[in-house]
């Protein structure tokens, strides 16, 4: 190989950000873990909600869910991103400010999603519940990152660049994207929002944002992270450099499609659902190629499980991969997807991903880069190998408690006897069924803990113990790949950053358009026969409070049209009756049962009741209670602007309707506080929270014209 | 119900564009990648992680 003159020269690469990137990691990874235990407790014995608006189920698990994959997956991505590349490219990050912006303006956001999502500013949309400030703030440092990122590219002095820069570059374009066309909300006020689009619409740019953070924040970026830590924890090459391209390549068109399959059997379009199912099986392919380039780069080094344990973390990380990436597409054939979806199935799926492949892939990059970013060895390999034991224990536990609770569930919903009525009626019981698997998954959530708690303990004494004078080494790097004569076509392709960026920025961008274009034109969908009425102010008051306590993390609001669910529920969900939802609301997980057709089921005062204290009308209910709702004061001064706002996104209220708004809703909130009281509820509601609730929850299902 | 869901695709050309341009593009990337000639520079891409100067 010919290199520009071969000059040596010395440089320094930035590995204090890298440092910081690893602590936050380890910080945020402590809390998204610690969350995610409460939550599960919370479900195996609901007293753990506490009563307490800020911790309850509703709003502790979206603070999870976000603490998981931004502040903790993020800042593991973040750390090996820039350690990784500084080396593959043989320079310095471009700018010293700029990384440190990017580090202190996600640790803020982070803090501020902290803040925020336990007093109940949110979105309603799973892993985008952050409001609008934030939302921007997000959009902005992300930014800064990329801009370093691409002007480090620019300098750098190895001309190739490897694969797991390509895995970056997609990542950092993709997620972009995502991002701001999901986040697309007009304010209402400083902390609260409305999205642009409604029902269906609203749901396929979720799900398609949804799953592709899935694929592009929690699969690309770590992938990358595999094709470069892996190689160099066993010192060898990735078994097949051209099976991670096809990899690559393959796993960017196709993601990007796969997004509808966690629509299926909704009201969503059939086509967009077959699209989204098709996709979805052909992914299998190149995650597999992926899997087995990674565990093959091993062959040969399966003595170093011995001498160097924490690869130990990286086979499981990538078995976990493999394991994932087949039950997702064997989850999105509808068929076994009508048994799994709703269910905790899919949290044990996700888990298996989040824990097994993000986690482990994590630490493992951890347990590598905390010695050599300090410069000694690592505490205690026995400490490793017990933290490795305790989390994939706990895994595996995790795993299988909820595929076996999800199975039963899903068995138990649609079991229907001899005279075609359904076996389990009564919600409730299909839920006691299943809560002793709930104490086996927290079980499983502690060890895993437990095991990170060693982790942490190693880590401390790893950094306690390392020299204290820690001077900045130069390395030495030459350029090199810049002067190879007769480079074809190829050659220049996979040595441009900028049209790669393009051409990678292309390939998601066309599946993005054809997916989502046509529901654009949303009317074209809608019988105008059967068109709904907008919620009146009031119900609209109730549907906030619904967004705000996060009922859509275990409540559903779409019946599909499937026997026992008819049975259950009454007739399918149609477009229409969402069309004017900003947000939809149609959840993704049937703790409770479903609610599209609760209105009119019950009285007012049954709803009071089990608001309150689910347990006073369902003896056994694993609901919280929400007793603050009967506390608190609507907001009804805000509704006139928030009204105005909907007629804005293209709900049709009339102008008096928008500029009575607050009127219109205390006439109904009288008449429903009326009633209440008539029936023996305390006085005086009809300012409360809980009347706007319940005006709403009356009126799901009830819009329609042809109801 | 199939039929009442599919009454409503009107963009099948798009669907089957997409789907075309993909299976064309990645029948490409393969052709592409596993030419003979590529062996080399893949070999010397495949060792950039391990010479980093440290
Ligand atoms: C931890 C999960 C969870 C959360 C959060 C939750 N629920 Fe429930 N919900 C349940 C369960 C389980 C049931 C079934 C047992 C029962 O009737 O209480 C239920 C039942 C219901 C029912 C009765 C449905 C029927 O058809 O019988 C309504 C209405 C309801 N919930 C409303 C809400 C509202 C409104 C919120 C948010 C303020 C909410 N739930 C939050 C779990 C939850």
């Amino acid at each position: 190989m010919k290199t520009t003159g071969n000059l040596i020269e010395k440089i320094f690469y930035d590995d204090d950000i890298v440092k910081k990137f690893t602590l936050a990691t380890m910080v945020w990874a402590g809390a998204a873990f610690l969350f995610g235990l409460i939550a599960a407790l919370q479900l195996a014995y609901w007293p753990l909600n506490a009563n307490l608006e800020w911790i309850t189920f509703g709003r502790l698990r979206p603070l999870h869910t976000n603490a998981a994959i931004f502040a903790f997956a993020g800042n593991a991505i973040f750390a090996g991103i820039y350690h990784s590349s500084q080396r593959l490219l043989k320079t310095r990050m471009f700018s010293d400010l700029l990384s440190k912006m990017h580090f202190w303006g996600w640790q803020l956001i982070i803090v501020a999603a902290a803040i925020t999502l336990p007093l109940g500013y949110s979105h309603g949309k799973e892993y985008a519940e952050l409001e609008w400030p934030i939302d921007i703030a997000i959009a902005v440092v992300w930014v800064i990152f990329g801009l370093n990122f691409f002007m480090t590219i620019r300098q750098r002095r190895e001309k190739h660049m490897y694969v797991a820069i390509w895995f970056y570059i997609a990542t950092i374009i993709t997620v972009a994207v995502l991002h701001i066309v999901n986040s697309i909300a007009i304010p209402v006020s400083f902390l609260h929002s409305y999205p642009v689009y409604a029902g269906i619409q609203d749901a396929l740019v979720q799900w398609w944002y949804g799953h592709n953070a899935v694929a592009f924040f929690l699969t690309t970026p770590f992938l990358g992270l595999m094709y470069y830590y892996v190689p160099k924890a066993a010192n060898r090459p990735v078994y097949s450099y051209r099976l991670s391209i096809v990899h690559f390549w393959a796993l960017v068109f196709i993601y990007i499609w796969a997004g509808p399959h966690h629509l299926l059997y909704t009201s969503m379009p059939e086509w967009a659902q077959t699209l989204g199912m098709i996709f979805s099986v052909m992914l299998w392919a190149p995650s597999w190629g992926g899997m087995i380039n990674g565990l093959l780069t091993l062959k040969g080094s399966w003595h170093l499980l011995k001498t160097e344990p924490l690869i130990k973390f990286f086979v499981a990380a990538i078995t976990f991969y493999g394991m994932s990436t087949f039950e997702g597409p064997l989850l999105s054939i509808k068929s076994v997807n009508s048994l799994g979806h709703y269910t905790d199935w899919i949290i044990g799926h996700v888990h298996s991903g989040a824990l097994g492949w993000n986690g482990f892939l994590g630490f493992g990059m951890i347990y590598f880069l905390v010695p050599r970013l300090w410069k000694t060895q690592l505490y205690s390999k026995k400490l490793l190998e017990n933290h490795f034991w305790l989390g994939l224990t706990g895994i595996l536990l995790y795993y299988i408690s909820m595929v076996v609770a999800g199975i039963t569930q899903g068995l138990m919903w649609r079991a229907i006897d001899g005279q075609g009525n359904l076996v389990y009626p009564d919600f409730v019981e299909t839920v006691i069924r299943i809560v002793p698997l709930y104490w086996v998954r927290a079980l499983g959530g502690l060890l895993f803990l437990i095991g990170f708690i060693l982790m942490c303990y190693n880590i401390y004494k790893t950094i306690q113990l390392a020299p204290k004078a820690q001077e900045d080494k130069a390395v030495e790097v030459a350029r090199s790949g810049y002067d190879e004569v007769g480079g074809t076509a190829h050659r220049k392709l996979e040595g441009m950053g900028f049209l790669f960026s393009v051409l990678a920025f292309l390939a998601i961008a066309v599946g993005s358009i054809i997916e989502i274009y046509p529901t654009l034109s949303l009317h074209k969908y809608v019988r105008p026969d059967s068109i709904t009425d907008p919620y009146t102010p009031l119900e609209l008051a109730g549907r906030d409070v619904y967004v705000k306590e996060g009922c859509y993390v275990c409540h559903s609001q779409q019946i599909r049209p499937i026997a026992a669910e008819v049975l259950r529920y009454g007739k399918p969900s149609t477009i229409e009756e969402s069309m004017y939802d900003h947000p939809f609301q149609w959840g993704s997980k049937r703790t409770g049962p479903d609610l599209a057709r609760v209105g009119k089921k019950y009285p007012n005062l049954w709803h009071y009741s089990h608001m309150v204290d689910p347990r006073a009308v369902t003896p056994k209910s694993i609901m919280p209670s929400y007793p603050w709702l009967a506390e608190k004061d609507a907001d009804f001064l805000s509704l006139r602007k928030k009204l105005s706002v909907m007629k804005m996104v293209g709900v049709p209220y009339a102008d008096d309707v928008v500029a009575n708004a607050d009127i219109h809703a205390q006439k109904q909130a009288q008449q429903i506080a009326a009633d209440l009281e008539a029936n023996g509820s305390p006085k005086g509601l009809e300012k409360k929270e809980i009347v706007a609730l319940i005006a709403y929850l009356q009126a799901l299902g009830q819009k329609g014209k042809a109801q | 119900m199939k039929q009442e869901g599919l009454k409503y695709f009107t963009d099948t050309h798009l669907t089957g564009m997409g789907l075309l341009i993909f299976f064309i593009f990645f029948v490409g990337v393969l052709f592409w990648v596993y030419r003979k000639s590529s062996t080399e520079i893949y070999h010397k891409m495949e060792q950039i992680p391990l010479q980093d100067g440290e």
